[in-house]
């Protein structure tokens, strides 16, 4: 709750819609108690007075009342009004919501065929009707803009609810053995309600504008009693000539129901969880880079070299170094495979290189990547858009969530030919369909025109594999492209992928967390924690011959086909929090072969022959690594 | 596709079903004697008894539904006291000139709104975003018959650009142009709520779109930014933003109420609401019957549109 | 001695693809009728892909899907589907995803208490000493209490929904993918609390995961599911080490291993059956290398052979 509020108050806009809300709302709780004239005496003497001219301080209407005395009035009970039929609908609309969403089946199907018939009128309809039946009075609009809300609420509340029910925690709670109310008071109920909050405070304001507008047709708040909106009404008539018993009137709604929007999203953000990570702000173009001078090109041929690369993601304060220094070098034609727990930067190293990575929050801070002894990082956009796909192409994981849902494969395959390529579309599909059959999906002249959700996830990363290939490019990225699918359609792909960077030369960065993965495809591995490589070299000698202790032991407690039933070798511990690093060696903490050096100070990545290995400990034998 | 349409076409049956049971029972509401209350405090005995029998009130309250439902299949809504006219006929001429004023602000607002929206997303937190939402917020808070008044203020009275009200010139021709300087005071009114609303919601849906690992995967294409945010991401965030236009639609339709009260505006909202007043209850019922049956028909018309977007809702 | 657990015929049936009058048009056999036992102290492993079944059948086992047809037997006892508490009481759950299992609001006391109090109506110190007792034996520090969910890591998690498993006092738990969602390095810190809490508690454990390494490193017997039917029981040495199906030949030999290398297990590109129209004779026989004219025509029952193995194959390696 105090977290709420300190989330609220430092949302400037949402705290000055706050201020002027709780402003308006003592002013109305102390109405009664001002010395404002009677707003109902009429006058006809001094109708029409200006404002600050004479001795109402507002001005007077067209009976000669007291503008500002009807204006407090008037704002007192366009509030009441306007927060009861809030709570009103809120209410009824979640509770039906609740019920149906939790459910589910005909209940579900009952209520809400009940609701999608008061939604078919357009909403105003339903409203002039309700006041028709009951005759036009303050009280009956109240009940007609409840009324025609509750439909909104109980919809929005039962998706809500339906995705709540559906969670694994109301299953446990279930068979922890408790009743369905009670599940719908005790784990259902909590989580909806900050939804129906939020709900309420965006729509408080939309009820506010509601009562006054039949209010001012003159179906709610009947003479002499006045709220906002009659006021208005009642002010129309002599708009042209008085146009101040018009604006009173009209501004004060505008003020309330501007504060109470700002305070509303205010509410909304502060307890929308994914805002609160900023996850909801949209990535740029390209990843932001915020580097001092970059390091200089390394020696040697590699296609595609990874320089010192450091990625941070910086959410508020905090900043993550998600990728903290990584050097590799990549060689024409060659398979490199980066393997690594979740959150050991693998994959944010991969997607900086073409400046993939998610920004905000993402920022590279420092390194290089040169392809072909052209530093990527920081380059123009134009530049790196020519070189994505074309030269540098990716296959990332999950492939019914990379592919667009609603451009068949042939669309999203022409598409990629054609955004480097200047061919006719003719050319590009036939291009296209050459590219299904190499990635050996059947009948491609058919397949073409499918949509994604219309393939099997086999399929479907075959098209993801397809689309890589379509400009020829030197350099696949391959992001756990087999981690989504089935053991038996991963062996389908390895062996395609294996068959055609063979067949074409390609280089491949392959990113996973199997080691049997790695053995079978790749030529060297790099082993990457906490954002670093901690070893690295050709694949038999690393897996033969692990030399970090972390290497030795992560392969330990995979457990392996064909070995049987036994007790594994778990590594105690967590990997750290790449907010906190530790000094010296990440995993130290964690290695029962730690000594005072390794964690006194920076441990460099050493070389010897074709290995590269980060750990002061000397090379000892496997066995007693493990 | 044709069988799509079919099913939705056979679906709305029920909803229309629904909505003449809702308009009956409301109706039914009505306290005291129904003629009485129908026909007014000054209504002869004889009127009152005719009324009864035509209405069958001696019948039970299913009974009297299915002889109204029964009529107006046949086209017979009813007729009009205080018009003295064909409940029909009045609604369908009040309703062309509703079409005219909450058709152009439905048009105005979508292509509004979805571009504010797409700039404001694309632009999150630059300038262009901030002016946006300031103006979003701005158009969500004002009451449209507030709006209307100040527009008539400044662009009519002072500035005398357009016309003050109604939808033709009283006298002179009934041209094109004459409808368009009297629908564009009213129509821009009707349409800034709308514009708001929708501009805010595809800026959500935009970015929610945008988080996507398919708008990566288009980036890493190579694909130029403009085709990622307009072909790309657009497309699907449209998907969300159809339903909100169905949704919208009925908010224009019921905010025309205020602005034909403001504007003089001839349509059949300002007639719901003399109506009302008057207690012309088969008028009431007539038209908000008509017009929320053509509404549920737009409704159809948007599932459709939202079928031709995404192949997965086709079946 | 009875079998901790039995089920017999125990299938469910999803009506899909609702036609214009509400109606079902066709129906998907999620499982077919399957019957098997599981000893007291065994840990049977149950796996298969995606779309096989396995995670309905946990779900019917457990109560929260009601089963189209079938019997459960805790201890020789039938269970009636209607009584959650009950089933609560002799059979729990461990879920895939450790954070989703447990309510965001709520803290790990009260997650903890719900079947102390709902199951086994303890009072508050009865309550406090149950969970002193389970947490000591899950190795969680007793501070966790009254934290939130989000605060810990999935590892951290998944031995709190193991702890609330245990709470429940049930003997059998079923474990569906209780590993899945890990990092590799802590997974075997979970397999390895499991296998000693069932040493300790003596409990049964039907484990199903795709992971058949996983399954191997922790059964005493495997039995592998195809589209909704199983189509080899063994001990688990023998499964994997020695198939006698061709689906279960095709998993070892897709599994990807150290020191083998990459081929290409089956010749064509082939992907499973569609369920809305399964095939009237064996699920497998579009994919099976070693098909006959019979597997077309004839479901192959599931038969137990002289070894002990059993399988439903008309043509067995």
């Amino acid at each position: 709750m105090s977290g709420f509020l300190s989330l609220l108050a430092r949302n400037r806009l949402a705290l000055a819609g706050a201020v002027v809300i709780v402003t308006v709302v003592l002013l109305a709780l102390v109405t009664p108690l001002l010395p404002l004239a009677n707003p109902d005496a009429t006058n006809t003497a001094i109708r029409f007075q200006r404002p600050f001219q004479g001795e109402a301080l507002l001005g007077t209407d067209h009976l000669g009342r007291d503008l500002l005395s009807r204006l407090l009035w008037g704002t007192r009970l366009s509030l009441a009004v306007g927060f009861t039929a809030a709570v009103a609908a809120a209410t009824l609309g979640a509770t039906i919501g609740i019920i149906a969403g939790y459910y589910g089946g005909r209940t579900d199907n009952i209520i809400m065929r009940g609701v999608d018939m008061l939604m078919a009128f357009p909403y105003i309809l339903l409203a002039l009707a309700i006041v028709a039946a009951l005759g036009p009075g303050l009280m009956n609009a109240l009940i007609a803009v409840a009324a025609v809300n509750i439909p909104f609420f109980a919809r929005n509340i039962r998706g809500v609810t339906v995705g709540i029910a559906h969670k694994e925690f109301v299953d446990a709670a279930r068979l922890s053995g408790l009743s369905n109310a009670r599940i719908i008071v005790s784990e259902v109920l909590p989580n909806v309600i900050p939804v129906v909050v939020v709900a309420m405070s965006t729509t408080i304001g939309w009820m506010i504008l509601e009562t006054a507008g039949l209010s001012f047709l003159g179906l709610g708040s009947q003479p002499p009693q006045a709220d906002l909106g009659s006021m208005l009404g009642e002010a129309r008539s002599a708009l042209i000539t008085n146009p101040h018993t018009s604006l009173v009137p009209g501004l004060m709604i505008l003020v309330i129901v501007m504060a109470i929007n700002l305070l509303g999203d205010g509410v909304r953000d502060a307890l929308d969880p994914r805002l609160k990570s900023g996850a909801l702000s949209r990535p740029m173009p390209a990843t932001r880079v915020h580097r001092e001078t970059p390091p200089a090109p390394p020696a040697g041929e590699a296609v595609l070299a990874l320089q010192g690369l450091q990625t941070q993601f910086h959410v508020k304060q905090r900043k993550y170094r998600a990728v903290g220094g990584v050097d590799l070098a990549l060689h024409a034609g060659e398979c490199l495979g980066i393997i690594g727990e979740s959150g050991s930067g693998k994959s944010v190293a991969a997607l900086s290189v073409m400046g993939l990575v998610a920004s905000p929050p993402g920022v590279i801070t420092g390194g290089a990547v040169y392809y072909k002894g052209r530093d990527l990082i920081g380059a123009p956009y134009e530049t790196l858009r020519q070189l994505r796909g074309d030269r540098v192409a990716y296959i990332f994981q999950d492939p019914l969530a990379t592919l667009h849902p609603l451009y068949t494969v042939g669309e999203q395959l022409i598409e990629a030919v054609r955004a480097h390529h200047s061919v006719s579309r003719i050319q590009a599909r036939r291009h296209a369909i050459e590219l299904l059959k190499s990635v050996r999906i059947p009948n491609a002249q058919d397949r073409i025109d499918s949509y994604p959700h219309e393939m099997s996830g086999g399929m479907r990363q075959r098209v993801g594999i397809a689309m890589a290939l379509s400009n020829d490019p030197e350099v696949i990225i391959a992001d756990e492209p087999t981690t989504a699918l089935d053991v038996t359609v991963q062996a389908q792909i390895l062996s395609l992928l294996d068959d055609l960077r063979r067949e074409r030369g390609l280089a491949i960065i392959f990113i996973t967390h199997d080691f049997g993965v790695v053995a079978q495809l790749c030529d060297r591995v790099a082993v990457m924690y906490a954002g670093r490589i901690v070893e690295e070299g050709p694949t038999p000698a690393i897996l033969n011959t692990p030399q970090h202790p972390y290497t030795a032991r992560l392969m330990a407690c995979v457990p392996e086909l064909g070995q049987g039933r036994r007790e594994l070798a778990a590594i105690p511990g967590l990997p750290p929090a790449v907010d906190q690093l530790p000094t010296g060696c990440a995993f130290a903490e964690r290695c029962d072969l730690v000594r005072p050096a390794c964690t006194a100070g920076d441990i460099a990545l050493t070389t010897s022959g074709p290995r590269k290995l980060r750990c002061i400990l000397p090379p000892l034998p496997r066995e007693a690594r493990v | 596709m044709a069988g799509y349409i079919l099913k939705r076409l056979l679906s709305a049956v029920p909803v229309l079903l629904g909505i003449s049971v809702i308009v009956f029972v409301i109706m039914a509401l009505i306290p005291g004697d129904p003629a009485t209350a129908i026909l007014g405090s000054y209504a002869t005995p004889e009127n009152v008894e005719k009324l009864n029998r035509d209405l069958g009130l001696d019948r039970s309250l299913v009974h009297r539904y299915f002889i109204w439902l029964g009529n107006m299949l046949q086209g017979d809504f009813g007729r009009s006291f205080s018009l003295n006219r064909a409940v029909l006929d009045e609604v369908l001429e009040r309703f062309n000139a509703t079409l005219v004023l909450a058709g152009t602000s439905f048009v105005l607002c979508s292509l509004l709104g979805v571009a504010a929206g797409v700039v404001s997303a694309a632009r999150q937190y630059g300038a262009a975003d901030k002016v946006i939402t300031f103006a979003v917020l701005l158009g969500i808070s004002i009451p449209s018959f507030f709006l209307g008044m100040m527009m008539i203020l400044m662009f009519a009275v002072n500035l005398r650009w357009f016309p003050v009200s109604g939808m033709w010139p009283i006298y002179g021709a009934r041209d094109l142009g004459a409808l368009i300087s009297h629908l564009t005071l009213p129509a821009l009114s009707l349409a800034v709520v709308a514009t708001g609303v929708i501009a805010r919601l595809s800026r959500a849906a935009m970015l929610e779109v945008l988080r996507q690992d398919f708008i990566r995967t288009a980036r890493a294409k190579g694909v130029h930014e403009r085709a990622v945010i307009w072909r790309h991401a657009l497309r699907a965030a449209m998907v969300g933003i159809i339903p909100v236009l169905g949704l919208q639609a009925g908010f224009v339709l019921s905010g025309a109420v205020y602005i034909e009260m403001v504007f003089q505006w001839p349509g059949v909202g300002r007639m719901l609401v003399d109506a009302i007043l008057k207690r012309d209850i088969l008028l009431v019922q007539g038209g908000v019957v008509l017009v929320a049956s053509c509404y549920v028909l737009f409704n159809i018309a948007v599932d459709v549109a939202q079928s031709l977007l995404d192949p997965r809702i086709r079946t | 001695m009875r079998d901790a657990l039995t089920f017999t015929d125990l299938s469910k049936t999803f009506a899909v693809a609702k036609g214009l009058l509400g109606r079902a048009k066709s129906q998907v056999h999620a499982v077919q009728p399957l019957s098997m036992s599981v000893e007291h102290g065994e840990t049977l492993g149950i796996v298969g892909e995606s779309g096989c079944g396995k995670s309905t059948l946990a779900r019917m086992l457990v109560g929260l899907l009601p089963p189209s047809t079938g019997v459960i037997e805790i201890d020789g006892h039938p269970l009636d589907p209607s009584d959650r508490a009950a089933f609560g009481k002799k059979i729990q759950y461990v879920f895939q995803d450790p954070i989703s299992s447990l309510n965001p609001r709520k803290t790990v006391r009260q997650i903890m208490e719900a079947p102390l109090i709902h199951l086994h109506g303890l009072n508050s110190a009865e309550r406090a000493k149950r969970i002193r007792e389970i947490f000591a034996a899950v190795n969680l520090r007793e501070e966790f209490l009254d934290r939130y969910p989000h605060e810990f890591s999935g590892g951290q998690a998944q031995r709190i929904g193991i702890a609330r498993a245990l709470a429940a006092d049930a003997r059998i738990l079923i474990l569906d993918e209780p590993v899945s969602a890990l990092d590799v390095s802590v997974q075997a810190q979970v397999l390895n609390l499991l296998s000693d809490l069932k040493q300790q508690l003596g409990l049964t454990y039907l484990f199903i995961s795709h992971d058949l390494a996983v399954v191997e490193a922790v059964s005493d017997r495997v039995a592998v599911l195809y589209f909704g039917s199983v189509v080899e029981v063994g001990p688990a040495e023998q499964v994997f080490a020695a198939p006698r199906h061709p689906y279960t030949k095709l998993l070892a030999n897709s599994a990807p291993v150290v020191g083998r290398p990459l081929a290409q297990p089956e010749m064509r590109e082939t992907e499973l059956p569609d369920p809305l129209n399964p095939p009237p004779g064996c699920a497998f026989c579009g994919r099976c290398p070693r098909r006959i004219a019979r597997c077309d025509t004839e479901r192959p029952p599931l038969l137990t052979q002289s070894d002990g193995v059993s399988i439903a194959c008309h043509n067995p390696l």
